[in-house]
């Protein structure tokens, strides 16, 4: 058998190379260790030694000396002992054919991977932009008690919520399974808690919904404002006799007829807003260390809906005549009934009005709508008996109407809310005094 | 030292051949070794022994089955000395399943304890003190297995060869120290790196005896390798016997072999190869005929050539024992 | 049960083994006939000889590498190195060769050694205080073994040398002394079983080596405050009992490592780690590590104490991780 020639590998990384030169002659006789050829490598030429002995045979469609490179292990040529030098060919035709050239590839197996890591899911973000922290373990732990972790005010670290944060306000687990999760939150393992023996039993078996957007901003508005401001309710009864004698008056004009009519809320925006001007104190707010005085008044009529309370704005109430201001609040209880309200229409109060009467309430104790610092509660107006003269003994049946002010101690000392309030009922006894503007 | 004129070995013609026999299986398998790599077929780095078959050869002559050889990063002549199969050997050196670590170790790390081949090692000087090692548990179980070490020049630098000596010769353990000074360290020549004389002068530092040895001529090595092992086995310490070889190929194959060394010094020892050396003597004293000698070199080249064809043609190793035999 | 030091139950584990097996020896400076510097192997001369107490030049690397050749060729050889910073010279034998030999053989050969050294801070010094856990939990093939009690020492020394494997036992210097109860008769603890030293329910720590000491006295003034604390301790760091460790975050929802050894690095990273892939949806805080300072052991005592986690300072990390 013909000993092969191939193109040597020269160093760990070298994959090809260039023939340079024959030493020998094709046909000449070759010796073991004599130097039969030159290969151009990465670096330099280097000459190369036969490995056995035999007559020099060059391939004759092989790689030509300073020729292109070629990959290592490419056929050169043969060394053929002498006593198959008569016999010998070269392998005919497509030298891919001959089994010598099926070089066996090194294949580099593929790292076999030897540890596995669990990937941890991630949950995925609400869609709300506040960003709210929750350890792991507490947020499985909601989800098992069947518990919207969203609401909930965490103690740990930079405000995360933590499983103790959790327990405090869970319901008792009715033995179902808990409500499924909104979609919206990635299922992580539902921790399943181990009630003690001596817990209560889950007598309660009231339907649950999921609190709306509106109803959970609310709540939080509302628990903020107690947990904040120092609120504290001056009551005062007026005699409303003359506004409603004023607002009958309006209602009966028969020229303005088709035109907005002033409503009771109407008319106590334009004199409350009067009244502020006056008492600037109680159209301010608290920012941080400061005092900022509001230039305007703007005044926040409180609806209710059956999505729940609403609060549009009516704004610059103090430049505004009263058929104006019955126009706007009528266009916008309409859009806050119809769900058509928009964002900044509901933005920028400084003071608010709220008017319970049509449900009998005579006085109550408004919650402060913060950054606001005072709230108007109006009750019904109804008709009783007044002593008008003491003196004479003289009684008369008077329109009688509570007024509630709430206002924050923070800001207003009590003698100055008493004085805005009183300011207040006198223009609501005696409408000359702010008609005039 | 030891020179032609005290050839009186009372060797037979058969334990001639064999030694013979061993030194053309070698160079036979590490010529197909040289081959294979040319071709692209190695993933790694091979060492050959090609020059310095006599060293293996005439030591492991002497050892049994059960003496523990430890080797360093030229090894393959050690491990075919001792008895592993060739094709245990190259399917190895081409990473394949069938070698003898099933292509975890490649070249440099070689095991095949059931001859007693307790590793090559690519960190050169371990194995003086592996093999002083398995010399004490010999010990230990009063047995009288020695442990034989090979290394090169660069090793009888390193701390371990200090250490190693020293607690061997303290301990009076039965091991050999066979060092293989081919006058380079990679390509470092010894003269530079010690002022020593010699290394096997360094062994009268530490109490053992010490003994020079031509490389080159297996009767020599046989002889002193011999005398090692019986004070060794019969409980009289250890020895130092130091060869001089050499190494005809580069320090590794596929490195460049210029720039350290002469044309004309690697010649000068070409001409005294150890195989040739060998052939020429028992020729010249008519121990064996010329076509005796050609039928050995046929036959021993086949079994080489069927080798390589065995390994070429083995399955690599399956990914999936990767993590196999990491803790018992 | 009998009361005995750390010290005296390593070295009955010791005397118990060699009894068993003629292949078991012992190497190291000074463990022959004066019974090594720590008492490891006092009385053992004069029952088993030089040949079995083998006293040694000061060559680490060297007799290391002898005993890998003796251990692969039958012995059982225990290499007693005094202090681990000793054992460093070796440290190219012990990561190239022994932990690696049965793995690149593919299994033909075995190192069944087993190297002890005394780890920590105690007055020690820069060069007599290293710990290093985390290094060898890196290398495949090692075991790591660090017991804490006096029992554990004997059983997870005896269980060390009947191994195949080669072992990295580690015994702080604080723990010698330390008494505590050893069993009657044959006593064998596996690897990779952790122990719970103290249950709780408000917050796991696993401590490792000496600190657990210093752990459970943390635990006792947290109990004060009414903070109940489960301690474990690993015992061995490879094999890592990792499923203890989720069991206890399990029912606490709360880990603090505490490893003298200094971090990054530490093993108590990798702890960290497999529990954030294994438990996360158990944590109700982040995983937090009380290490020793990032500095080499210091030899004056206040610079000891200000880089040595104690029960005052072990207490005070358990009281943020309890709040954050």
């Amino acid at each position: 058998m013909a000993f092969e020639i191939t193109l040597p590998r020269l160093g760990w990384d070298m994959v090809e190379g260039a023939l340079a030169s024959w030493l020998k002659q094709d046909g000449e006789f070759v010796r073991a260790g004599e130097l039969l050829f030159s290969v151009e490598g990465d670096k330099a030429i280097q000459e190369i030694e036969a490995l056995d002995s035999g007559y020099l045979r060059i391939l004759p469609n092989g790689p030509q000396p300073g020729g292109e490179k070629v990959p290592v292990g490419t056929l050169l040529g043969y060394l053929v002992p002498q006593e198959q030098l008569a016999s010998f060919r070269f392998p005919g035709g497509d030298l891919s054919d001959s089994p010598k050239q099926e070089a066996e590839a090194i294949e580099l197996a593929e790292p076999a991977l030897v540890t596995s890591q669990e990937q941890a899911g991630a949950p995925s973000g609400d869609g709300r932009t506040r960003r709210i922290y929750i350890s792991p373990y507490a947020r499985r732990l909601a989800e098992g008690l069947g518990v919207d972790w969203q609401m909930i005010k965490g103690s740990g670290r930079a405000g995360r919520i933590m499983a103790k944060d959790v327990e405090a306000i869970a319901i008792l687990p009715k033995p179902e399974a808990p409500i499924a999760a909104p979609s919206s939150i990635q299922p992580t393992p539902p921790v399943q808690p181990v009630m003690p023996a001596s817990a209560l039993q889950p007598a309660f078996s009231a339907a649950r919904t999921v609190m709306s957007p509106i109803r959970r901003k609310i709540a939080e508005h509302m628990a903020k404002s107690a947990h904040t401001t120092a609120p504290v309710t001056l009551t005062s009864e007026v005699d409303a006799t003359e506004l409603v004698t004023l607002r009958k008056t309006l209602k009966d004009d028969a020229a303005s007829s088709g035109q907005a009519v002033p409503s009771y809320n109407d008319l106590l925006a334009k004199l409350t807003a009067q009244a502020l001007l006056e008492h600037p104190l109680a159209n301010a707010r608290i920012e941080g260390e400061e005092i900022v005085q509001l230039a305007t008044v703007n005044i926040a009529i409180a609806v209710d809906t059956d999505r729940g309370l609403i609060v549009p704005v009516l704004r610059d109430v103090q430049t505004k005549t009263l058929r104006q201001l019955a126009q706007e609040s009528a266009a916008l209880i309409e859009k806050t009934r119809s769900g058509t309200v928009s964002y900044e229409e509901l933005q920028g109060a400084t003071f608010t009005i709220t008017n319970l009467g049509m449900f009998e309430i005579d006085a109550f104790t408004p919650i402060i709508d913060l950054p606001q610092c005072a709230i108007l509660g109006a009750g019904r107006i109804m008709p009783k008996q007044v002593v008008v003269d003491a003196g004479a003994g003289r009684v008369e049946i008077r329109q009688m109407m509570f007024l509630s002010l709430t206002f924050d101690h923070r800001l207003i000392d009590g003698a100055q809310a008493a004085r805005f309030l009183q300011r207040v009922k006198k223009f609501v006894e005696y409408p000359y005094l702010w008609l005039v503007g | 030292m030891y020179n032609e004129e005290e050839h009186d070995l009372a060797l037979t013609k058969e334990q001639l051949v064999s030694l013979l026999g061993k030194m053309l299986l070698i160079r036979s398998c590490e010529e197909q070794v040289v081959k294979i790599y040319a071709r692209g077929e190695i993933p790694g780095g091979v060492h050959t022994y090609i020059g310095q078959e006599a060293v293996a050869t005439g030591v492991c002559a002497h050892l049994r089955l059960d003496d523990a050889v430890f080797s360093t990063h030229r090894g393959h002549g050690h491990a075919l000395a001792k008895g592993m199969k060739p094709e245990r050997l190259i399917a190895e050196v081409m990473g394949k399943a069938t070698g003898c670590c099933g292509g975890r170790g490649g070249s440099m790390h070689l095991f095949e304890p059931s001859v007693g081949f307790y590793g090559t090692s690519g960190i050169v000087g371990p194995s003086i003190l592996f093999a002083s090692g398995a010399a004490y548990a010999s010990k230990l179980a009063n047995a009288d297995r020695v442990g034989v070490a090979f290394f090169g020049d660069g090793a009888s630098n390193n701390g371990a060869f200090h250490e190693g000596i020293n607690m061997a010769t303290a301990w009076g353990l039965p091991v050999i120290y066979v060092c293989e000074n081919n006058l380079y360290a990679t390509e470092v020549p010894f003269a530079m790196i010690s002022k020593s004389p010699s290394i096997a002068c360094r062994a009268q530092a530490y109490g053992l005896p010490g003994v020079d040895v031509d490389g080159n001529d297996v009767l020599a090595v046989y002889q002193a390798a011999g005398e090692a092992v019986t004070r060794a086995r019969a409980g009289n310490g250890p020895t130092l016997i130091a060869c001089r070889t050499y190494r005809v190929r580069a320090h590794s194959e596929g490195m460049r072999d210029t720039g350290y060394r002469t044309q004309e010094e690697v010649e000068s020892w070409k001409v005294r190869d150890p195989i040739l050396l060998f052939k020429t003597r028992l020729l010249g004293q008519g121990v064996i005929a010329q076509a005796e000698i050609d039928e050995l070199e046929a036959e021993i080249r086949k079994t080489a050539e069927a080798a390589a064809d065995f390994a070429r043609r083995s399955p690599l190793p399956d990914p999936a024992t990767v993590s196999d035999y990491l803790y018992s | 049960m009998r009361e005995m030091t750390f010290t005296e139950a390593a070295r009955e584990g010791l005397a118990e083994e060699m009894a068993r097996d003629p292949m078991i020896f012992v190497v190291g400076e000074g463990i022959g006939a004066r019974g090594g510097n720590f008492n490891t192997t006092v009385g053992l001369y004069n029952l088993y000889g030089e040949w079995r107490l083998r006293d040694t030049p000061i060559s680490e690397n060297g007799f290391t590498g002898i005993c890998t050749g003796a251990a692969v060729l039958g012995a059982r050889p225990v290499v007693d190195f005094m202090f681990l910073d000793f054992e460093l010279d070796a440290l190219g034998g012990i990561i190239n060769q022994m932990s690696r030999l049965r793995w690149m053989s593919n299994g033909q050969v075995k190192v069944p050694i087993v190297l002890r050294g005394g780890v920590g801070v105690a007055s020690t010094g820069p060069h007599h205080s290293s710990n290093l856990f985390s290094l060898f939990m890196h290398l495949p093939g090692l075991r790591v073994v660090l017991p804490v009690f006096p029992a554990d020492a004997k059983g997870l020394l005896k269980t060390s040398i009947r191994s195949d494997d080669p072992v990295i036992f580690l015994e702080h210097k604080k723990l010698m002394n330390l008494k505590g109860e050893v069993p009657e008769g044959e006593h064998l603890l596996p690897f990779g079983q952790a122990s719970v030293v103290r249950s709780g329910k408000d917050l796991t720590i696993v401590a490792i080596s000496y600190m657990v000491i210093e752990t459970l006295k943390a635990a006792t003034l947290l109990e004060k405050d009414g903070v109940s604390v489960e301690v474990i301790d690993p015992r061995t760091l490879a094999p890592l009992d990792i499923s203890t460790i989720l069991e206890s975050v399990s029912k606490t929802h709360r880990l603090l490592i505490v490893d003298e050894d200094f971090s990054p690095g530490g093993a108590g990273a990798e702890i960290a780690a497999q529990l954030m892939e294994q438990g996360f949806y158990e944590l109700d805080a982040p995983v937090r590590r009380l290490n020793g300072a990032f500095v080499p052991g210091p030899y004056s005592p206040p610079l000891e104490a200000a880089v040595v986690p104690n029960a005052q300072t072990i207490a005070k990390a358990a009281h943020d991780l309890l709040v954050e």
